[in-house]
């Protein structure tokens, strides 16, 4: 068997062990506690934590109303069963998945405008609203604080065969189902390239808009997936239950949802399934024990404390961790060192064309026009003017509170401007926003290192390759993130382009500054740009590495537009062509660079000591 | 349609709850303010208040010892939090802070289920509360109006604290530009504590006002928990004023929906956050510093 | 050996040892994260001196500032204010020892009144300077006490933020870009400020880009490059070597 097949097949063997779990695991609950049903209920919390930990766990967006989504899918089923107003189980699940689908849509397009405690903030309030609405203004239809009994299992008629999924096993194997169909998902997303964006997001949101992806879009998705978990697992409850109790929709509900997450290990996906199977079991022991009886919930409520203090992955998360170091993966397995060759890499890196087709053949790879922005009552920039030839290097200095950076930052569509235009390649980009700049073939590197710090350098490569394309937007959740040719021979050619082959699968954070720089720069490569705005790019580096990157950059003008912002004086007249003056905002001079040093203006605005 | 007499009386009651509102978001709003921790404990210490006055009153005739002891219980508990846990979290990210601070909430709720049960109490109101009073168009429970005089005075309390205090100062420009404070000598960590607390005994102090007019039961913090979030996202992060003019519309909402339909009042509180939300997301007074 | 040019720009022949050393950074490495930005910088400073540290913005001036105040520390190096070593010490704590910084962009409290941003920075000063003495050198912020931080205009903010500093008496002074954004007349004002107060013995040290204004008021110039030093001097010595001038301040 090849290293290729083996990996092939270790990807699936999650997959196969859960299987293997959900078949032999009741029989362990049934001669321990009785009954299976425990399991039944922990497995149901799985499939809602599921959910969760993609929205909270993958992409670190930490809601508190999760069971307004639980409440909504499952009262919508049970209302249209015991209402009489469906018969068939399977379609009342479905709809009321589609109820809180549609609902997390609305609340996910409120509660996401904003981040971290804004956002835990309103996903509680929703959530508090939805339990208020169950209980007053729409108890008609929900029973108010008795709930809704009688709910109905779901039945399989097919060619002869009937099933009832009534009675504890079949409602046992009814939910693990689910739960394992859920499973199969979720692992495949994460394991997708949305998946690893929404990792990026989780730790570098702005990089990750600025490497061409829609975070809005992906946030809002991941969380009304989120919603069809936590529906879903409401309808199983009801059915379970045969009863939908009103406390589905209580704040104690997604607090719970929230603690057996984070006790379980956020991230792992089976960490919320774990914690729930904690936390029933810790419920159900403990207060048997006389000294301890009420104070159960007390305990787990210290518990919790201590691993959010000590041990932040959870349980599943160190344990997960320990087994890592046991055993630690074979770097060479993932993606191989395929060496590159030089013409490969330079038709790899090569330029994509912008996939924006300009009407009228374009004269400047990159032009602003009188472009203006004021913070308050600060003019940072002026009316500032620039044209960029195509293949141009061009560079652009100038004293403190120039305008240099907010200018680069209005080109990169960071920032609106307040008046004036942006022209790439003869198109209109001033109203695009930084995803789309990206998508066009523009990209900066950032004077302080922006990169993905938890993933290694090769992931890291990898989210900008993803970004131009793959696309600002798609939900290929059934492919591996690896699975792009095309991603992997750019990600292969950079690697070896930047010399960072060798580190090519450590963790960013680990490494040192030199090699960090190198990435940020790869980051801006990633996308195959056509006109490349560096920010400081010698930025914080000791004099040898500064050579390296010089050379680097020097390699990387070739058939590019490059716009350099930097104050190493010796290294901006070595490599620009041409060079722009800031002065408070305002262009002083633009001249090659004899033209610059010799302009008494520019001595005297550098000196100090012209008049504004 | 409601009479004059009764749209006054829910008018009252919209400044009696808002007003207490207003104390107990102004306490979560300089600790988020000034320590940037969203206090996710807040209502428990709220609760811890109504319980401390429940013990108190239960025994003696003492409102100004329910007042003392809830200060100092909440005191005790602010110091032991910020100090024991709280502080080791400042430079964690901000859904860890939210995390420990839920666990403690959830730790303090129990403790306390555990210790008085889980039925709902009910504490006396104290003698020079009882009774109604005549306010000319209609008639109103004593206690509430000298309730809503406790709390104005408390909120001005806080105020002359903020504005012309040491500490104060200290917060306020904390709040803004911590680092340059450090530049001038002081330690802001240190004041950390204070605001802490301060925190924590303005949520107790209004708990004990507000045990004699309510169930008193181990989870009660909860509603008010959402609606200080509700005030705090019209008013505006970090926000003295907005806590309180925050605090007053939510009440006002509150009270004078329940006139016309009691099932949509808290829909409406929700729905005024979202337009604030939609329109205007820093809230009516802006933030300052960390949000 | 050394001129000693006071305040009213007369040189007068000082012994050079007769003055003390208030400052002494021996080869300070700092860093902003892991991004290497002063490499073995080292610099001293007199008493009564005013001193200028000038250089391309990015050469790491203000960064030299901060690690002085103790807003960085450095990784390696040592810094000795009158005799203790502070490199390791808190900011809060390197102020109450005498050493003021008045950071770049002046961080005026814009919510709070000019009086109170005056009081907060007397709090912890033993001794501060009346508000009195403060007017009479500011008169300006006299007639502005009660406007807030954020209504006050660039000067303004920039007389607040030295005043600031004066409140507490400091025995140095750092001036990071004072002089940035404000209009020439003004500049000329804070100029005439700044030589009162060397006439009375205030210790200084200035880091601007405006090469003219700073060598007006210093007696000695240092001049980083790329977290490099690269020259020590006297101003005059600066001044007559314009191929230095040029190289690492011009462009």
């Amino acid at each position: 068997m090849s290293m290729a097949d083996g990996r092939r097949l270790a990807r699936w063997v999650p997959e196969l062990a859960m299987a293997a779990a959900l078949v032999a695991l009741p029989f362990g609950f049934d001669a321990w506690l009785g009954s299976v049903d425990l399991f039944t209920r922990i497995l149901i919390w799985g499939i809602f934590g599921l959910g969760f930990d993609l929205l909270f766990g993958r992409t670190g967006l930490l809601s508190f109303g999760q069971a307004a989504f639980y409440g909504t899918g499952g009262f919508v089923t049970a209302y249209l069963l015991t209402g009489n107003v469906l018969d068939n189980v399977w379609l009342a699940m479905a709809v009321g998945v589609i109820a809180a689908t549609l609902f997390s849509v609305f609340v996910g397009f409120l509660a996401l405008r904003r981040i971290g405690i804004y956002f835990a903030m309103i996903t509680l309030a929703f959530g508090e609203l939805s339990y208020f609405l169950e209980n007053s203004p729409l108890s008609n239809w929900t029973g108010g604080e008795n709930g809704l009994p009688g709910v109905p299992a779901p039945t399989i008629d097919l060619a002869g065969l009937h099933y009832s999924f009534a009675g504890s096993w079949p409602s046992y194997q009814l939910v693990a189902g689910f739960y394992f169909l859920g499973f199969l998902f979720a692992r495949s997303v994460v394991l997708s390239p949305v998946g690893a964006v929404l990792t990026a997001i989780r730790q570098n949101p702005e990089r990750a808009a600025a490497l061409g992806h829609d975070i809005g879009a992906y946030k809002l998705a991941v969380f009304v997936l989120a919603a069809v978990f936590a529906g879903c697992g409401g309808a199983l409850l009801g059915i379970f239950q045969s009863y939908m109790p009103p406390d589905a929709f209580a704040l104690d509900t997604s607090g719970q949802l929230v603690i057996q997450t984070v006790i379980g290990g956020a991230g792992t996906l089976i960490g919320p399934t774990v914690g729930a199977a904690i936390w029933l079991l810790l419920r159900d022991v403990l207060q048997q024990v006389p000294a301890i009886g009420d104070l159960w919930k007390f305990i787990l409520g210290f518990v919790f404390v201590a691993l959010v203090t000590f041990l932040p992955n959870g349980i599943v998360g160190a344990v997960m961790r320990w087994m890592a170091q046991l055993w630690p993966r074979h770097a060479a397995g993932a993606g191989g060192t395929r060496h590159v060759d030089a013409a490969a890499r330079e038709a790899l890196l090569a330029p994509l064309r912008a996939k924006t087709a300009p009407g009228a053949a374009p004269h400047f790879a990159l032009e602003a026009r009188d472009v203006r922005k004021a913070y308050g009552g600060i003019r940072a920039v002026d009316g500032v003017s620039l044209a960029l030839a195509e293949g141009a290097f061009h560079a652009i200095i100038g004293p403190n509170g120039a305008g240099k950076s907010t200018f680069l930052r209005l080109l990169k569509r960071e920032e609106t401007v307040d008046s004036g235009k942006i022209i790439l390649h003869g198109a209109d980009i001033t109203a695009a926003d930084v995803t789309a700049a990206y998508q066009y073939g523009l990209a900066k590197s950032y004077q302080i290192n922006q990169l993905f710090p938890q993933l290694t350098v090769r992931q890291n490569l990898r989210i900008g390759a993803l970004g131009r394309q793959r696309g600002r937007w798609r939900l290929d959740v059934f492919r591996g993130a690896e699975s792009f040719a095309k991603v992997e021979a750019v990600v292969a050619a950079l690697l070896e382009e930047l010399d960072l082959t060798a580190c090519a699968d450590l963790v960013v954070n680990t490494l040192p500054y030199g090699e960090k720089r190198r990435l940020e720069l790869g980051l801006a490569l990633a996308s195959q740009p056509s006109v490349l705005l560096l920010d400081e790019p010698l930025a914080g580096l000791s004099p040898s590495e500064r050579e390296g990157v010089k050379q680097l950059i020097r390699k990387l003008s070739e058939g590019r537009t490059i716009l350099l912002v930097e104050h190493d004086m010796d290294a901006v007249f070595e490599l620009a062509e041409r060079i722009t003056v800031l002065h408070e905002g305002r262009v002083l001079a633009e001249g090659t660079p004899k033209e610059i040093s010799n302009d008494p203006l520019v001595r005297e605005a550098y000196l100090g000591g012209l008049a504004p | 349609m409601p009479t004059l007499a009764q749209f006054l009386s829910q008018a009252f009651n919209g400044l009696a709850f808002g007003s207490l509102l207003a104390l107990i978001a102004s306490g979560l709003s300089i600790i988020l303010g000034t320590l940037g921790v969203l206090n996710f404990a807040h209502g428990a210490m709220f609760m811890l208040g109504a319980y401390t006055a429940f013990v108190v009153l239960g025994h003696w005739d003492s409102f100004a010892g329910a007042l003392a002891l809830g200060a100092l219980v909440l005191l005790s508990v602010g110091w032991a939090t910020e100090r024991g846990l709280i502080r080791y979290y400042y430079s964690r990210p901000k859904e860890d802070q939210i995390l420990v601070t839920f666990g403690l909430g959830i730790m303090m709720v129990e403790a306390v289920r555990y210790f008085f049960g889980g039925l709902s109490q009910r504490v006396p109101l104290p003698s020079w509360g009882q009774g109604i009073v005549n306010l000319g168009f209609f008639i109103y429970p004593l206690y509430r109006v000298e309730a809503i005089g406790i709390v104005a005075l408390l909120l001005l309390g806080f105020y002359l604290l903020l504005y012309r205090t040491r500490i104060g100062l200290v917060v306020r420009a904390g709040i803004e530009d911590p680092l340059m404070v450090e530049l001038l000598g002081t330690h802001v960590r240190r004041a950390f504590l204070a605001v802490f607390c301060i925190g924590a005994m303005a949520a107790g102090i209004a708990g004990v006002i507000y045990a004699p007019l309510a169930a008193v039961i181990p989870n009660m913090g909860e509603p008010f928990l959402v609606q200080c979030f509700v005030v705090v996202v019209i008013g505006g992060l970090g926000s003295f004023p907005g806590a309180i003019v925050g605090g007053l519309v939510v009440g006002e909402i509150l009270s004078l929906t329940t006139l016309f339909n009691p099932a949509y009042a808290q829909a409406a509180i929700y729905a005024v956050m979202t337009l604030v939300l939609i329109v205007r997301p820093r809230g009516l007074f802006g933030t300052m510093g960390r949000a | 050996m050394s001129n000693v040019i006071d305040g009213a720009g007369n040189a007068t022949n000082a012994p050079a040892a007769a003055a003390k050393t208030m400052i002494a950074v021996e080869r300070i490495n700092s860093y902003y994260g892991d991004s290497h930005v002063l490499f073995d910088v080292s610099m001293a400073v007199r008493e009564r001196e005013v001193v200028a540290l000038l250089g391309r913005n990015g050469a790491g001036k203000s960064t030299t500032l901060k690690t002085l105040a103790g807003v960085i520390h450095p990784r390696s190096g040592t810094i000795r204010f009158e005799g203790a070593a502070i490199e390791s010490l808190a900011a809060h704590a390197i102020a109450r020892l005498g050493l003021q910084l008045v950071p770049e962009e002046r961080r005026i409290f814009g919510g709070l009144t000019v009086d109170e941003n005056l009081e907060l920075a007397a709090f912890s000063a033993p001794d501060a300077l009346p508000l009195g003495e403060i007017f009479a050198i500011f008169p300006r912020l006299r007639e502005r006490r009660g406007s807030y931080g954020r209504s006050l205009s660039g000067g303004e903010q920039q007389m607040l933020a030295i005043a600031r500093a004066l409140v507490r008496r400091p025995r140095l002074i750092l001036l990071d870009e004072p002089f940035e954004g404000l209009a020439v007349n003004i500049v000329q004002n804070l100029l005439d400020v700044c030589r009162a107060l060397v006439a009375a013995g205030q210790t200084i040290v200035i880091v601007e880009q405006n090469v003219r204004a700073a060598l007006s008021l210093a007696s000695r110039a240092y001049v980083l490059n790329n977290g490099h030093m690269v020259f020590e001097g006297t101003a005059d010595e600066l001044q007559a070597s314009p191929d230095v001038m040029n190289r690492y301040l011009g462009v």
